[in-house]
């Protein structure tokens, strides 16, 4: 099943993937990832966190051998591969697993907010808004999308800074001694931190909307790789800054080091992180529907717009059974190992199986 | 004496005409001269609308004159037109052309020229046995304001025109300043009822022809009977209509208009309004003042930041306040938040409403200013200002902190220097109140998100309005947020996809000295 190609004026530029991809990993895992690795590797779980990074440059090498051997995105894969009908059957799953993503981002956001600022917050009217909000981006079309990631990396990259307030309290020494846990504790770690790590598999819906497809390869790399960076210098930051006793009972320890950050004008910081985090959480949402419905598009010719609005209002509905602590905590665990098979089984496969059909349609 | 006979007998002819009238010119109408012609009564019911006939010395032969006096220059018609006609031979309508000493007649067989042609204040002439013929003279009258200085984008330094109502002045400042065969000027006549003159302007080579022909194909499918403004085509060929963000810039400077036909943009110029229309723009154009030019580059960027930060503080202080008061006071520092307390003390009204009532207490001193005389409108702003302000904060109803938050902020909507986007960032502010009213910060930042996404939709004659800030275009940020030198300008901007992006060869440019050489 051939695609269409993307007119130019609905494409984006190749070093715009950079920001996709960011913006697509760092989302709600980042708030508290800290404390889940640390159960199984300790203070040795940055290893863990630099380690998961650097592999997932292996997967990226694989989905843009993929994309550029079918010359179109994961629906064209999975049609190359297994037949038009069991590849629609197959990309359909992804529709789900970005529904549950976009699900549990918000879900988890709502949870923080409930949390930290306004106990009282009604689940349904904030993802009301927050959905109309993300179908307003979609409708602008990708390169609207493309346009709140970019945003929504370079406007709350000021947060970086904050977390060197916690760097005064810093005690290096918590991080000795290095290597003192085995390398299954270290994969262990690795494992989970699918969760925060996920979101990069993304150029597998947006490839053909990508002018220059093939150069936008290294941004890729370089994306996932600050990622990789900021992970591991924030998992070093709050190694050092609580102990780890400490850090077992912080949930969300990223928002517990603003804590600390105190300006002439300005106290509680975590109030102005939060409300920020916001933006952080939007192309997560964004980048779900508009994939989400692309697929649609793509396997059931259902116009965007429509397949827009029901996958939303799906989200609505959902989102409102999803009402205590446990609930919220099984629904993070399971898009963590969803996204971990995806990316870490299902990538692979298609790789193999698109090599192995290319293969043989050469012959 | 020569010319009281040309009244006396004009009378005469006249009479005779009056006589035809009353006896119905039925059969008779093609062979008398006399006659009204059945386009003429509608004419005929306006009394600026007058008809004389005249004979010829030498032949003998009548003709007559029709025009709309309030449009035309009698004393061109009399010392230009009139002594020739009588005087000299005259047999056929050609001859008109080599009669008289004035360079625009027309001579037209179509009935539907005479509307356009009388409107635009030509004089009708007709001959005896040519009926089917007129000839056009042109006597317009010119009544032109002259040139004045630029109030609404006034600037210390610098030239000191602005256009007026007249588009043929308003071309003749363009063109001088812009003396180059490539700078086409297209007409184009809109409006079913004002038949306005719209002009596009670009420069042939340098601007994009698809910009062009946008312009061109919108201005030609307006649909509307009266065009009044250069306004009203703003509204009418803007991508979003539904957007309160101006998507053209306007300006009534020619020297503006000159150095963005220079950029490689296109300019829109209506008859009738002192205001030119400049597209594709952006966001960040409208907080350049065209004055940034004149000055030296370090000034300029500093202004221009200056003016950024006072938007962002203008749309946003308000609800951040109306935010902490009402959620989240742990966020303010004890000693700030002490004063803060103090002064709300007796305050009876939630910090919502105590904003609503400064703020719309503003706009009702901007508003009955604005509908005002100058000098009553200062008395009512200084009247307003100073006795409402104290008194509401002396009543107990507002609080001084919040008092001078809103003034600062109403000041710092001020100072956009394009009109229109002041409108737009003072109605801003509302929609960002109401969701800081609902969800505090986390409110504010929802909001900033739909106008993010509103401004990353939007484009300007289908080019995105938030270039360079999205899509990323380094090189344009030359002159944006901030203005580098005129040296490291020497390309046009990108976003514009000009037919030739060079300004001026760097190389020429660039000679660099060492020390002491």
């Amino acid at each position: 099943m051939s695609q269409q190609p993307v007119p130019e004026r609905l494409q984006i530029s190749p070093f715009l993937v950079l920001y996709l991809i960011m913006s697509m990993q760092i989302g709600i895992g980042v708030l508290g990832y800290q404390r889940i690795i640390a159960e199984a590797a300790g203070y040795d779980a940055w290893i863990s966190v630099l380690g998961a990074g650097l592999s997932i440059h292996i997967i990226i090498w694989m989905i843009y051998k993929i994309c550029g051997t079918v010359d179109g995105d994961i629906v064209a894969a999975n049609a190359y591969v297994f037949g038009k009908k069991i590849g629609n059957l197959v990309s359909s799953f992804f529709i789900i697993y970005l529904l549950i993503f976009a699900l549990a981002v918000l879900r988890t956001f709502i949870e923080v907010i409930q949390v930290w600022m306004f106990p009282e917050l009604s689940i349904f009217w904030f993802s009301l808004v927050f959905l109309i909000l993300a179908v307003y981006i979609v409708f602008g079309g990708f390169r609207t999308v493309t346009g709140i990631a970019f945003f929504c990396i370079v406007l709350p990259s000021y947060l970086l800074l904050t977390f060197s307030f916690a760097l005064k309290y810093a005690d290096f020494r918590n991080l000795l001694p290095i290597f003192d846990h085995s390398a299954k504790d270290l994969i262990t770690s690795a494992y989970k931190m699918s969760l925060t790590y996920i979101g990069f598999e993304i150029p597998l819906f947006f490839y053909p909307f990508i002018k220059d497809a093939p150069k936008s390869q290294k941004w890729a790399h370089l994306g996932v790789f600050l990622t990789t960076i900021i992970y591991t210098i924030l998992a070093i930051v709050t190694f050092t800054y609580f102990s780890e006793d400490q850090l077992a009972k912080s949930i969300w320890a990223t928002l517990e080091m603003w804590k600390i950050v105190s300006m002439p004008f300005v106290e509680r910081f975590e109030y102005i992180g939060i409300a920020n985090w916001n933006l952080i959480i939007l192309p997560n949402i964004c980048i779900a529907l508009w994939g989400s419905s692309m697929i649609l598009k793509r396997a059931f010719k259902l116009r965007q717009k429509k397949g827009v609005i029901i996958l939303a209002l799906f989200c609505l509905i959902a989102i409102n059974f999803f009402d205590t602590r446990a609930k919220i905590n099984f629904l993070n665990d399971w898009t963590g190992k969803i996204g971990f098979g995806v990316t870490y089984l299902y990538i692979p496969f298609l790789f193999i199986a698109t090599m192995i059909v290319k293969k043989v349609k050469n012959k | 004496m020569k010319q009281l006979f040309k009244k006396k007998m004009m009378k005469e002819l006249e009479k005779e005409a009056a006589k035809q009238d009353t006896q119905g010119n039925t059969g008779q109408e093609q062979d008398n001269y006399l006659n009204d012609h059945g386009w003429e009564i509608l004419f005929k019911k306006s009394h600026d609308f007058k008809k004389t006939f005249y004979v010829n010395q030498k032949t003998g032969k009548k003709f007559c004159f029709s025009f709309i006096t309030t449009l035309i220059d009698e004393s061109i018609l009399q010392n230009n037109a009139l002594p020739y006609l009588l005087e000299r031979d005259f047999k056929y309508i050609e001859d008109v052309k080599k009669l008289i000493p004035i360079a625009d007649v027309q001579i037209s067989e179509r009935n539907e020229d005479i509307e356009k042609k009388l409107f635009n204040g030509y004089v009708l002439l007709t001959l005896e046995g040519e009926e089917k013929c007129f000839a056009f003279i042109a006597a317009q009258k010119e009544i032109v304001r002259n040139v004045a200085q630029p109030e609404v984008e006034f600037s210390v330094i610098g030239p000191k025109e602005s256009f007026v109502e007249s588009m043929d002045q308003n071309l003749n400042l363009i063109r001088k300043r812009v003396p180059v065969k490539e700078l086409i000027i297209e007409n184009y006549t809109v409006g079913t009822l004002s038949h306005s003159g719209v002009a596009i302007l670009y420069i042939d080579g340098i601007t994009n022809t698809d910009n062009v022909d946008t312009v061109r194909q919108r201005i030609k499918e307006i649909e509307f009977d009266e065009i009044t403004d250069s306004s009203y085509i703003v509204q009418l060929i803007s991508d979003n209509e539904n957007s309160p963000f101006p998507q053209l810039l306007d300006t009534e400077r020619p020297d503006r208009v000159a150095a963005i036909l220079a950029e490689g943009k296109v300019a829109i110029l209506v008859d009738g309004s002192p205001h030119a229309l400049i597209g594709p723009t952006t966001l960040v154009e409208f907080f350049g003042s065209f004055e940034d030019y004149f000055l030296n580059y370090l000034l300029s960027s500093f202004f221009r930041l200056v003016r950024l930060f006072a938007v962002a503080f203008s749309i946003l202080i308000t609800p951040i306040y109306v935010a902490a008061l009402s959620y989240h006071y742990e966020l303010i520092p004890k000693d700030l938040l002490s004063t803060l307390i103090t002064s709300r003390r007796e305050i009876p009204l939630p910090p919502i409403l105590e904003a609503l009532f400064l703020e719309l207490t503003i706009e009702l001193l901007r508003e009955a200013g604005a509908r005002l005389p100058t000098k009553v409108g200062q008395t009512i702003g200084i009247v307003g200002g100073i006795v409402i302000g104290t008194a509401s904060v002396e009543a107990g109803l507002t609080s001084n902190v919040l008092l001078i938050i809103v003034a600062l902020a109403a000041l710092a909507s001020f100072t956009t220097p394009v009109y229109r986007m002041g409108n737009t960032i003072r109605l801003l502010r509302f929609p960002f109140l109401f969701f800081a009213e609902l969800w505090g910060l986390l409110g504010i930042v929802i909001s900033f998100s739909f106008l993010l996404t509103h401004l990353i939709r939007l484009t300007s004659l289908g080019r995105p309005f938030l270039e360079p800030l999205y899509p990323p275009r380094i090189t344009d940020f030359k002159d944006a947020i901030i203005r580098l030198p005129f040296k490291k300008q020497s390309l046009r901007p990108q976003y514009l996809r000009t037919e030739n992006p060079v300004r001026f060869s760097k190389e020429k440019a660039k000679e660099k000295k060492d020390i002491d050489e």
